[in-house]
């Protein structure tokens, strides 16, 4: 008996030891899959849609994504020939409806089983990357992926094109759509004002007076806000889109103030010689920003009608800009002291409750971070030399992405 | 007897127990937990219906261009001196102290305004904030000497607005700076 169970834990050491190497190869052999086209003839616009869909799955980060082209029956239960290594197939049919908009049905088959079937209305054909976005909420949604509602919000950012010239620009986080928004200005620090994104807020610098204007997306229409001698920048707005963090420099010294939409009265927050600015709401109630107060820049917290301020971050000499989400804090780190090139600009990530601190960058000059409103991706600006990118980082699955602009270089970004 | 029984069913226990571990990839397990359970549940009619988030909303805007727009010019006004600053700093250097001697004579009683500006690195409200300081520091020198504050205004264009486009250390000391505005 005894010589019996000696095998069989053997067997079970050895079976054991294999169950593990497989899991190891799991996770680094994902899944293939292969994206089709269904629609009636192959164009342009259909093909493009397929690198579309290919470049969002493979942030998608769920599948190894064979970015061949290929046409296929819609209801077709086998692969077209390039794909037949594919154990998902998701395939699209693509339909002009005649009004400038798309109609689109898409399809996920496993192994020939559907796992997933929705059609979809664009109204814009040139807004087709929003569509590829939607499908790949949709399908990350189904398999079960980590969430990623960020990636159908529309992005807002600043382009500097010249001196004293910049343009307001709507896109998808991809910058592969874009659409000026305004222009013919200086404009800076554009922010969404509500979840919907339907308004926002920017600063113009062609005034006689900085002044922070809402402009409605839908209208056109814009309103003033407040204007301010020297600086004016709406840093933060709230859950309810009720109250902004604003920096605003009546007598030359940058502090933060809170504004109440509802009364249209500010309360000022700090009140220091030096410099505070890019004000943020916590989850807790109090308000995070950057101050020199310290001789440097780094980030502190204060609440609204309290003089106590706190020090929030005791690593590097140099942090001067973040982004918070509830109890988080992403913050922009100067690595040197250089004044001349080679700077580098890293990221962290600061949990309040624990006091952990991750770099989630490593090198280069990374600006702007911005959480996702629902903390699950930072987005931020990538500069290298006078080209920029827009920059991704996903927690959940521990991944970064960047995609260039093209013309001018990023001053804000905001989703 | 009992304990030759004990020992049977520890092994079958790890037997059953290790049988039971899959070889597939976690991403396939939980796809096929969906499909067992939503593949077969695929609405047919799914093709010729949309819920409310398949429909896209459009981007669109009344009016691109603004009509308040900048005249795009760069430097001080007329014979007034752009007085520069060090990387990170806005004190007034000693080496433009002349400048700002010359400067004071010519906007004395004039109404003026002051615009701060940065170097490339950076493009948040610091950095903004520090052009403003500049510009601040600037007008406390005027005012020091004798200008009427009320007569100056200040605007920070951060790293927006530099005068040189170049990557190296000189145009980057010019582009640190406060450039002096006449109405």
């Amino acid at each position: 008996m005894k010589i019996i169970f000696f095998w069989l834990c053997l067997i079970q050491l050895l079976w054991g030891a294999d169950a593990t190497i497989e899991v190891v190869k799991g996770v680094a052999r994902l899944t293939p899959l292969a994206i089709e086209d269904s629609s009636p003839q192959s164009t342009e616009m259909s093909q493009k849609f397929s690198q579309m869909l290919a470049a969002d799955m493979n942030v998608v980060s769920m599948f190894s994504v064979d970015e061949s082209y290929a046409m296929a029956g819609f209801d077709a239960t086998s692969p077209a020939p390039a794909h037949k290594e594919a154990r998902y197939l998701l395939r699209y049919r693509l339909v002009n409806d005649g009004m400038g908009g798309v109609k689109a049905d898409v399809k996920l088959l496993q192994d020939g089983t559907p796992l997933f079937l929705k059609s979809y209305i664009l109204k814009q054909s040139e807004m087709l990357v929003f569509l590829s976005h939607s499908v790949a909420y949709d399908i990350n949604a189904k398999i079960g992926g980590s969430p990623i509602d960020w990636i159908k919000r529309k992005v807002l950012f600043v382009r500097l094109t010249s001196p004293r010239h910049s343009e307001i620009v709507a896109s998808d986080y991809t910058l592969s759509y874009q659409k000026v928004i305004l222009k013919g200005g200086i404009y800076g620090f554009a922010k969404w004002a509500n979840r919907e994104q339907s308004d926002l807020y920017y600063t113009s610098l062609s005034d006689f007076k900085p002044t922070i204007y809402k402009m409605n997306l839908l209208s056109g229409k814009k309103e003033k806000v407040i204007s301010s001698d020297g600086m004016a920048v709406c840093s933060d707005v709230s859950e309810d889109s009720t109250r902004l963090l604003l920096t605003l420099a009546p007598t030359g010294q940058p502090d933060i103030y809170q504004y109440d939409l509802n009364s249209n009265t500010k309360t000022r927050i700090t009140d220091y010689s030096g410099i505070d600015v890019n004000g943020q709401f916590m989850g807790d109630g109090s308000i995070a920003f950057v101050s020199n107060r310290f001789g440097y820049p780094n980030v502190f917290s204060t609440r609204i009608n309290s003089n106590a301020v706190s020090q929030l971050v005791y690593q590097g000499k140099n942090n001067s800009s973040l982004s918070s989400y509830k109890n988080f804090l992403v913050y922009k780190a100067r690595e040197s002291t250089s004044g001349y090139g080679g700077n580098a600009f890293n990221l962290h990530l600061l949990s309040l409750n624990s006091g952990n601190i991750k770099r989630l960058t490593a090198s280069g000059e990374n600006d702007y971070p911005r959480f996702s409103p629902d903390g699950e991706a930072i987005l931020y600006i990538k500069q290298e030399g006078s080209r920029s990118s827009i920059g991704l980082i996903r927690f959940g699955i521990n991944k970064s992405f960047a995609f260039p602009l093209k013309i001018g270089r990023i001053q804000s970004i905001d989703w | 007897m009992m304990k030759n029984i004990a020992f049977l069913s520890a092994t079958v226990a790890m037997l059953v127990l290790s049988g039971c571990s899959t070889k597939e990839p976690a991403i396939d397990a939980t796809a096929s937990t969906a499909g067992s359970s939503v593949g077969t549940g695929v609405n047919p009619n799914a093709t010729t219906s949309t819920d409310s988030n398949a429909v896209i909303a459009p981007i669109t805007n009344a009016n691109a261009n603004d009509t308040a727009a900048a005249n795009g010019t760069n430097g001080s006004d007329a014979q007034l001196v752009s007085i520069l600053f060090d990387y990170d700093k806005f004190d007034i250097r000693e080496d433009m102290q002349a400048a700002m001697t010359k400067n004071t004579l010519l906007v004395k009683e004039k109404t003026i305004k002051l615009e701060g500006n940065c170097d490339e690195f950076g493009s948040d409200e610091y950095n903004f904030a520090l052009g403003l300081k500049r510009a601040n520091a600037v007008k406390t020198a005027l005012v020091n000497s004798g200008a009427n504050a009320d007569s100056i205004s200040m605007v920070s264009f951060g790293e927006s607005n530099p005068v040189c486009l170049e990557k190296t250390q000189e145009c980057w000391a010019k582009n640190r700076r406060v450039d002096f505005k006449l109405p």
